[in-house]
């Protein structure tokens, strides 16, 4: 019951990340380590959280599109492993569609309830009434994060035991073939996030990424410091060919889409 | 009243300047830029909400108060990290609407929505694409040791750029006005930006496919002494030859617009097939 409580809480500040700053204080690493925090294993948490944070990376906010809810998820799904003593691949497995069960009740609060918030504070705004307009936002967002901590601790608490059974009833062979899976999520993941930055000019620096450290084991911290230098002489290079082509009196558009 | 009257040259009624305060106060409230997110108007009342202080000390009128409000109540929507640039030229027009009985109000808003899709696309990318992947990169190979640092890092390397440029861009967007982001687009200064963005954020993401997609391939070929186990084989060719076959494969099918909840159960079913029938392991 207390536990419970507290992830609802944990729950409850890990969403408010939209009043922070949009910090990335509701991703799986850091709620992982907070969640293990509660349960009494922080060493679990760790390793769960920073899988599901794999497995999510393809999981964010692009413009106007609502991911699968990491904060539900992340939290549920790490609890759910932790508390049943079960594996990794557990969390992961929890984890992905309890998010996106979570992304239904979020859409209907930013498109049903929240717009009510807005429309209020439409009415405040003609009469001038700032101090309507700011209730009407924390409002708006408070209730979006209580919303989301109660989930957490009313699931927990209901079904704890629901998720044992159901654990216990999945077959070895399809287990450990989830292991293998939570070593090939995070591919999903990089495959978005190349699509969101790659244009025809830009397709050899993945592979450049990918050799360095295939090839060299680089870690992560070393290739994104190399990749910066890269980066700064390329832009450098082409800088210097516009202003050349431009001075010639040729328009270089090579724009992609 | 005792305010000085050294800034008589201007035929208007008085209107305060807008001081370091204000700036700041608009600072400390843009990290609410999501909280009221909805979707009708997006980051709209959350847009209000940073500027009001601001739009109380500048409209004594309660009129022409509350058209300022409605304008700010209009649709807006950009990457949340770097909207105090979008803030900043805001305050500055409205400081000169107050001022200048002539000046065109709906420039203000024509200015925020010509904006707002330019910087979300430097954003996003920037943020969400190059700074998150290379927290995430560092943080979570911490952290899959059970290295408590991996999250602290993970917050660390994204938050620090992160709010020194919040902090820096809100004086900016004040300070450049209107005029900024037209003359960084003919030096083709967003250009370059994009183009490095995408450059360090591809290099990363490279590297991260080939450190963290994991595919083994537990088969031998031969027998006995002369078995040599395919994964050697594999390795000789290319080390990281099956996790960037993944790698291919999935990024082809979302370019074929397959969703990313049916790749995430394909991958799940092809592993668990993959294991029982021994290929994978």
């Amino acid at each position: 019951m207390i536990t419970a409580l507290v992830l609802g809480l944990v729950a409850f500040i890990a969403q408010s990340e939209y009043a922070l700053g949009t910090s990335l204080i509701s991703r799986p690493i850091v709620t992982g380590l907070l969640t293990g925090i509660v349960m009494g294993d922080i060493k679990t948490g760790l390793v769960m959280g920073a899988t599901l944070e794999l497995a999510f990376i393809g999981v964010f906010s692009v413009g106007a599109s609502i991911p699968p809810n990491v904060v539900v998820g992340g939290i549920l799904g790490v609890a759910f492993a932790i508390s049943s003593g079960a594996g990794t691949e557990t969390a992961l497995l929890l984890g992905l569609p309890i998010a996106t069960l979570a992304l239904v009740f979020e859409n209907l609060y930013l498109g049903l309830a929240l717009p009510i918030f807005l429309h209020k504070a439409d009415r405040y705004a003609e009469e001038a009434n700032t101090r309507g307009i700011t209730f009407m936002h924390l409002l708006g967002g408070f209730g979006m994060s209580l919303m989301i901590g109660s989930i957490v601790a009313i699931s927990y608490y209901v079904g704890g035991d629901a998720v044992s059974k159901v654990l216990e009833a999945i077959p070895g062979p399809v287990q450990t073939g989830l292991e293998v899976a939570t070593g090939l999520i995070p591919a999903l993941g990089f495959a978005m996030l190349a699509r969101l930055l790659i244009n025809k000019q830009v397709v050899p620096y993945f592979f450049l990424g990918f050799l360095i450290v295939a090839y060299l084991e680089i870690p992560i911290t070393g290739i994104a410091l190399l990749g910066a230098i890269i980066a700064v002489v390329i832009v450098g290079i082409t800088q210097k060919q516009t202003l050349a082509t431009n001075e010639g009196g040729v328009e270089d558009d090579d724009e992609d889409f | 009243m005792t305010t000085k009257t050294s800034e008589e040259n201007n035929q208007v009624e008085m209107v305060p300047e807008l001081s370091k305060k204000d700036l700041n106060s608009l600072f400390w409230r843009s990290f609410q830029m999501e909280f009221s997110w909805n979707y009708e108007r997006q980051a709209s009342l959350a847009y209000v909400y940073a500027m009001l202080p601001i739009l109380k000390k500048l409209y004594k009128n309660k009129e022409d108060l509350s058209r300022a409000l409605k304008r700010h109540l209009e649709f807006f929507n950009t990457t949340p990290h770097i909207v105090t640039m979008i803030l900043g030229i805001s305050a500055a027009m409205e400081k000169q609407n107050a001022e200048d009985p002539k000046f065109d109000e709906s420039s203000i808003n024509t200015v925020k929505a010509s904006l707002m899709g330019p910087l979300a696309g430097i954003g996003d990318s920037f943020f969400w694409g190059t700074l998150r992947l290379i927290a995430t990169g560092i943080g979570t190979s911490l952290a899959l040791q059970g290295n408590i640092l991996g999250p602290i890092l993970f917050l660390l390397v994204f938050n620090v750029p992160h709010i020194v440029l919040r902090y820096i861009l809100t004086g900016l967007g004040y300070k450049m006005g209107t005029g900024f982001l037209r003359k960084l687009q003919e030096k083709g200064t967003m250009g370059n930006l994009t183009l490095g963005a995408s450059i360090l954020g591809l290099i990363v993401i490279g590297g991260m496919s080939a450190d963290m997609i994991i595919l083994n391939v537990p088969l031998t070929i031969g027998s006995g002494d002369t078995a040599t186990p395919v994964q050697e084989i594999l390795d000789g060719i290319l080390p990281g030859l099956l996790p960037l076959a993944a790698f291919g494969i999935i990024y082809w099918l979302l370019g074929k617009e397959v969703k990313a909840t049916t790749l995430l159960i394909g991958i799940a079913l092809v592993s668990i097939l993959g294991t029982w029938t021994g290929i994978f392991g």
